[in-house]
């Protein structure tokens, strides 16, 4: 380990410019009653996944380093070294044992902020090069394409216009658009590359409320990625990079509102993180796509018949929309217009369980088989509720409940809130 | 008050300590300030204060945290020990000034700090046989639940070797009971200049991390439940 990397990376717990940090690595008391409020120690009962472990191995080198005890005393409060095997265990628990999902937070006895630990301590492991393969190459991708996927522009570009063509047969307008680059609109919407690669219909379901809608809005070629690995890979300058890059479409293009697509950690970075790597706030309004149609429902400017879509509906409530970004009023307002037999997932809301997908898993290979097992946990959820559809403002949700689907034999349909309103839609 | 009293050697040192202790947490504390609150550009979707107030009132209720209500015996046994703990420091005060309570008053008090004792006995077993608790602990975690236990044991001690349960009037000086005063000081000492050095510090800490968590979900408007900029019908 090359001694300048470690001392960038320990240079992380000295603090930054607020008592955050130093609250954190400061407070955890070992009680250890936050276990049961991770799935994975919920799936797997080892006592290494207790997410007050995950505290402990950020804290334990910032005691080393930083305090008095940990510096003279180190036995006797468990102070560690930053060696091969602290990172070897760092890079098992805080990558691959994570989704960062936060659920802990809210239920530890003393009230730590714990998945901005595990976010410190990834950072760390960033600025030592240690971020796994598997997920930088995500990062990688976004940082050379523009996008997570690598999708050429011309791909895009071809896809849209297709889709175009069907949004224009199924509203029955030949003057139907999906707008691309177009300046001075009051939308600059954004898309999950997933969707143009894998899930092009919910690029039309979101085309078809915005004109039904009466929406001035556009699409960039040149940055349209909502997503930003870099939130989890945890290198801040690669999630400044792109979060910037955003940010500079909006205004090159001068919309008024930059609206997020479903995407849990994408609304996040953007929406909460993304002002604060660029180190200034936005002079243009922030929205998530959930937020946004429940504006056009209040508004009237678009209409639902809640007879339409057939079938019990629940909802996944992701991780980084509702927990960490207190959106879980408005998607349920939505389902009451949209759907006429709703019921609630339990626990939800703020208290939701994880996926299982975020956190970068799904970029991270070889930690598949963690993953699937914690899904368990929500296919138990899913199963309780009795529904055929499971719904969810999330794509990287999507993904993992259609892996969870398939591997625990649900039998359900998992479907964004767009493509259900899109349905609803009369 | 308490500095124009005359006190012996060993209560002087207790005083020290607790000079001592209260300093460097006052130093903890002013860092702590100075560092201030985050810096967020992010434009707020809630309100700060009412997710901070929340923070300390209803998100510490037993039924919003699994902490608490996965573990309702442990946490009882926590509540009566944290209890137990503050009551034992406040009791420090009249003890070093020589106000001990009396007759029914003593017996509650001895009564009550016996059970959080035990409390703290049975913390301290469980961390030693449960396998997730023991894989996360350090022997500072033993340490600090000796110390308050032991220290609240003496407490006991001390009350009952000072008070007139037997017969009103009466003091009965049970036997041992000279020398446990002088060990109760020494370790009110030893126990005051260990607080600053491990996690017995989270009595400071504690606060600011549910002011954080209050700033954090406030500010988001994740607490107090429910959006409060929230449009939706």
């Amino acid at each position: 380990m090359k001694e300048d990397m470690k001392s960038k990376a320990l240079s992380k717990l000295n603090s930054n410019g607020s008592s955050r940090l130093l609250t954190q690595l400061n407070s955890c008391v070992h009680c250890g009653l936050c276990a049961e409020s991770c799935l994975y120690y919920e799936a797997f009962r080892d006592a290494r996944f207790v997410p007050a472990k995950k505290v402990e191995l950020v804290a334990s080198v910032y005691r080393r380093y930083y305090t008095l005890t940990g510096k003279t005393l180190p036995w006797l409060t468990g102070a560690k070294e930053l060696d091969d095997k602290m990172i070897a265990e760092m890079i098992d628990l805080l990558y691959g044992a994570c989704t960062m999902c936060g659920r802990c937070n809210l239920h530890c006895s003393i009230g730590l902020d714990i998945a901005h630990v595990v976010f410190t301590g990834r950072s760390m492991l960033a600025d030592m090069n240690l971020v796994p393969d598997t997920l930088q190459a995500t990062v990688d991708a976004a940082i050379k394409t523009g996008n997570n996927m690598a999708i050429p522009t011309h791909e895009l570009v071809d896809t849209i216009k297709w889709l175009e063509e069907d949004l224009r047969m199924e509203v029955n307008d030949d003057n139907a658009l999906i707008p691309l680059d177009e300046p001075g609109k009051n939308i600059l919407y954004t898309l999950n590359p997933r969707e143009p690669k894998f899930f092009p219909l919910s690029i039309s379901a979101m085309a078809k409320i915005f004109h039904v809608a009466g929406e001035s809005w556009t699409i960039s070629t040149k940055m349209y990625d909502v997503t930003n690995y870099g939130y989890f890979s945890g290198n801040e300058q690669e999630a400044s990079e792109i979060a910037g890059r955003l940010h500079r479409e909006m205004e090159s293009l001068g919309a008024k509102r930059c609206v997020l697509a479903e995407c849990g950690h994408g609304s996040r970075a953007f929406r909460w993180e993304a002002p604060n790597y660029l180190g200034k706030a936005f002079d243009f309004d922030v929205l998530t796509s959930v937020e946004l149609i429940a504006e056009y429902i209040r508004d009237g400017r678009i209409k639902l018949d809640p007879g339409r879509l057939k079938g019990k509906v629940t909802l996944h409530d992701p991780c980084n929309l509702v927990r960490g970004g207190g959106i879980f009023e408005e998607q349920r307002y939505i389902l009451k217009h949209a759907v006429s037999d709703f019921t609630e997932m339990e626990p939800h809301g703020p208290d939701n369980l994880c996926c299982g997908g975020g956190g970068g898993q799904l970029a991270m290979g070889e930690y598949n088989e963690r993953r699937m097992k914690i899904a368990g946990l929500k296919a138990d959820q899913i199963r309780k509720t009795g529904a055929k559809i499971v719904c969810t403002p999330c794509h990287n949700c999507v993904d993992q409940l259609i892996q969870t689907n398939a591997s625990y034999k649900l039998g359900v349909k998992i479907m964004t809130l767009a493509e259900v309103v899109s349905e609803a839609m009369v | 008050m308490i500095l124009s009293m005359e006190f012996a050697w060993f209560q002087w040192m207790a005083l020290s300590a607790l000079a001592i202790c209260l300093s460097v947490l006052t130093f903890h504390l002013i860092r702590l300030i100075r560092q201030g609150s985050p810096q967020d550009y992010s434009k707020s979707a809630g309100s700060i204060s009412r997710g901070v107030r929340y923070a300390f009132t209803g998100a510490m209720s037993p039924a919003r945290k699994a902490s608490a209500y996965l573990h309702l015996p442990t946490y009882t046994a926590g509540l009566i020990y944290h209890s137990g703990t503050f009551l034992s420091f406040f009791l420090f005060f009249f003890i070093i000034t020589g106000n001990f309570p009396e007759g029914w008053l003593t017996l509650l008090i001895v009564s009550f700090l016996a059970i959080s004792a035990l409390c703290g006995i049975g913390i301290f077993i469980k961390r030693m046989v449960k396998q997730e608790l023991l894989s996360l602990s350090n022997p500072d975690d033993f340490i600090s639940n000796l110390l308050v236990t032991i220290f609240q044991v003496f407490t006991v001690i001390i009350l009952l070797c000072n008070t007139n349960l037997i017969s009103e009037g009466t003091t009965v000086q049970l036997p041992g009971c000279p020398t446990a005063q002088l060990i109760y000081f020494f370790h009110f000492t030893l126990l005051m200049l260990y607080v600053p050095v491990g996690k017995l510090r989270h009595l400071l800490y504690f606060f600011a991390a549910r002011y954080h968590l209050g700033f954090f979900y406030g500010r988001r408007g994740v607490w107090p439940s429910g959006n409060i900029n929230s449009k939706a019908g």
